[in-house]
């Protein structure tokens, strides 16, 4: 099975002296093409540091991440172009306001489409597909301002795999959702896993939007550990 | 994707309410440019209508544009006399406010030798030149006479003979031709109470014990007059072939007179009369477009601000920085050129209200346009350096 991503030993310690704090000590994670990964924990655990760590944002105090089979981090970024990386193999997905105010749903999607340089014609028609797929297509000419909450955040669906990327990191996804438009937007995180072998990572705090998930990881204290009840 | 349009297009009520806004400002700035340039132009009009060869003013004085000179008149006669003096003409420039066909204008009266002099009105908006001694003018449209109206002026009526646009006083005020002994009656003869009280103070001072009896006063009192014979310069034409330097050496020498050549009269002008106000019409536009140039830099880095989120989600799916810096420089440009067509309409539709005259060039105009753009790149920067420091995490409620 091919391996997307894989971290190992990653610390994070935020300030220094007697003030440090280790966010992450010593994580190790692997996460395998189509894979639908679950991170949980309490509030201040680790969850959104790890994301930040592996979507190259935050600089990890340690460790090793590999990316789609190539080292980025090595107790120091590798000469990787890091945007450029994030634009080809990494989707993002978060709580609220995921999209651009003044573009519209469409337009969200061709966004990156755009910056990969694909000719208009084609990035549209990319970009229709995949609203349609996300069962949003009929609001594509709408701004966000008049998509509700669950709609745009399948548009920010859309958007993240515009690319067809390998992983797709979703922080909180339903957070801000009913829990009958957040279990949409989990439906349709567990069908681009499926059926485009797309890796996906979710940070949540509600379990009961995890369901079917393939691996539950839960954080305490920077500590990872495999949930024995999935997997 | 033009992302700056489409951001604009999401808030073009406020983006035109904007432009709208520094679109004034603008205006006032290519205002400022007009007025600076139609000053210039109407502080030296009279001097290029006029063109003579030569000045020939009163000793020590600036004259007669710049500084008030006083002659007599039969100067004029030893002037023509110098040799390489073609022609010598009296000449009189002297500004007053006279109640003219009703009510109190400030005009300036020009006089001259209509027959042969120099320093009469060339160009003709409607009738001809003065044609004979006395009770004919030609007047600027400014003064708002109109052809063959007779008017009061001093002592007697004069009839409207010819009308003329070009040229004003330095000061922007319409021009009034009359013949010389016309303007010298008009400017210089006191009315008859003043005469009685020049008289009297005369005779008053001549009448003491030791000095004359009354008859006797009376006697050189008959003798005394008003003299208008006096002029403001002496205008030559140098004859074919003759040396200025040889002529202005000798009109200084011989005759004690200071004398300048036009190109001098426009220097002196530059460098007196012209030179603060020009200075401060310089500041006060160099402000006003480093003001409008600080008000769209504030406007951008406010526009920034508020999509600084959106900047950051652009950011975390990789948006290369030349996006970033396109969408707010584009803005930035877009508000900046939108703002100064508006300046630019209003002004180029507005500048015949002002009371004096707003020249518009096209080179001011562009020189403007560049300014600010310029301006607007640069105002810009404060919102592309506070995006480029953006963390993407921002996106994801992170700091």
């Amino acid at each position: 099975m091919a391996e997307i991503l894989k971290v190992e030993g990653l610390n994070k310690t935020f300030g220094s002296g007697h003030l440090a704090v280790e966010a992450l000590k010593g994580i190790d994670l692997t996460v395998n093409a189509g894979d639908l990964v679950a991170l949980l924990g309490p509030s201040g655990s680790g969850k959104t540091t790890l994301l930040l760590s592996v979507s190259l944002i935050l600089d990890p105090t340690g460790g090793k991440i590999w990316l789609d089979g190539e080292t980025i981090y090595d107790h120091g970024w590798k000469e990787v172009d890091i945007r450029q990386l994030r634009l080809t193999k990494v989707g993002f997905i978060f709580q609220s306001r995921n999209l651009i105010p003044f573009l519209t749903a469409l337009e969200n999607v061709l966004l990156p489409l755009d910056l990969l340089g694909f000719e208009r014609d084609e990035a549209l028609r990319r970009a229709m597909e995949l609203l349609k797929y996300m069962e949003i297509d009929e609001r594509a000419h709408y701004l966000p301002a008049l998509m509700s909450g669950g709609e745009q955040q399948r548009v920010a669906i859309a958007r993240a795999l515009a690319s067809a990327p390998k992983l797709v990191l979703a922080d909180e996804p339903t957070g801000a959702l009913d829990s009958v438009r957040g279990m949409k937007v989990m439906e349709m995180l567990k069908k681009i896993a499926r059926e485009n072998r797309t890796a996906v990572i979710c940070v949540t705090h509600d379990e009961r939007m995890i369901e079917g998930f393939d691996y539950i990881y839960r954080l305490k204290d920077g500590q990872i550990s495999l949930s024995d009840n999935h997997g | 994707m033009d992302l700056a349009i489409r951001d604009i297009k999401q808030h073009l009520g406020r983006f035109l309410a904007t432009v709208v806004g520094i679109g004034l400002l603008f205006a006032i700035v290519l205002s400022m440019n007009g007025i600076y340039r139609g000053f210039v132009f109407e502080g030296l009009s009279l001097i290029n209508i006029t063109n003579p060869d030569l000045w020939v003013v009163e000793r020590y004085r600036g004259g007669p544009i710049n500084e008030q000179s006083i002659l007599p008149e039969f100067f004029h006669y030893s002037v023509a006399a110098i040799p390489g003096v073609e022609k010598a003409s009296p000449f009189i420039i002297y500004p007053v406010e006279r109640h003219i066909a009703g009510e109190s204008k400030r005009f300036t009266i020009i006089g001259y030798d209509v027959f042969t002099g120099l320093g009469g009105p060339k160009n003709f908006t409607a009738g001809r030149p003065i044609t004979q001694a006395h009770y004919e003018a030609v007047a600027h449209q400014k003064l708002g006479l109109r052809l063959g109206q007779n008017f009061r002026l001093g002592l007697h009526t004069y009839t409207v003979v010819g009308l003329t646009k070009e040229g004003t006083s330095p000061d922007g005020e319409a021009l009034l031709y009359l013949s010389l002994p016309d303007a010298q009656e008009v400017i210089w003869l006191p009315d008859n109470e003043e005469v009685r009280n020049q008289r009297l103070r005369v005779y008053q001072s001549l009448v003491r014990p030791g000095f004359f009896s009354p008859q006797e006063a009376e006697k050189y009192l008959s003798r005394y007059g008003i003299d208008t014979h006096r002029i403001n310069a002496v205008l030559v034409r140098l004859a074919p072939g003759a040396q200025a330097k040889e002529v202005v050496r000798q009109i200084k020498d011989y005759l004690y007179l200071s004398v300048f050549t036009t190109p001098e009269q426009i220097e002196i002008m530059f460098k007196g009369r012209l030179d603060r106000p020009q200075r401060q019409l310089l500041l006060f536009r160099t402000l006003l477009l480093i003001v409008s140039v600080v008000i769209i830099a504030m406007v951008i880095f406010t526009l920034t601000m508020e999509k600084i989120r959106s900047i950051a989600v652009m950011k975390l799916i990789g948006a290369p920085n030349r996006v970033i810096i396109r969408l707010i420089m584009e803005q930035s440009i877009l508000l900046t050129a939108c703002s100064f067509f508006i300046g630019w309409i209003i002004i180029h539709n507005a500048y015949h209200l002002w009371p004096r005259l707003v020249l518009l060039t096209p080179g001011d105009d562009l020189t403007t346009l560049g300014l600010a753009l310029t301006g607007g790149i640069i105002a810009s920067l404060l919102g592309i350096w506070k995006a480029l420091k953006t963390p993407p995490a921002l996106a994801l409620g992170e700091q």
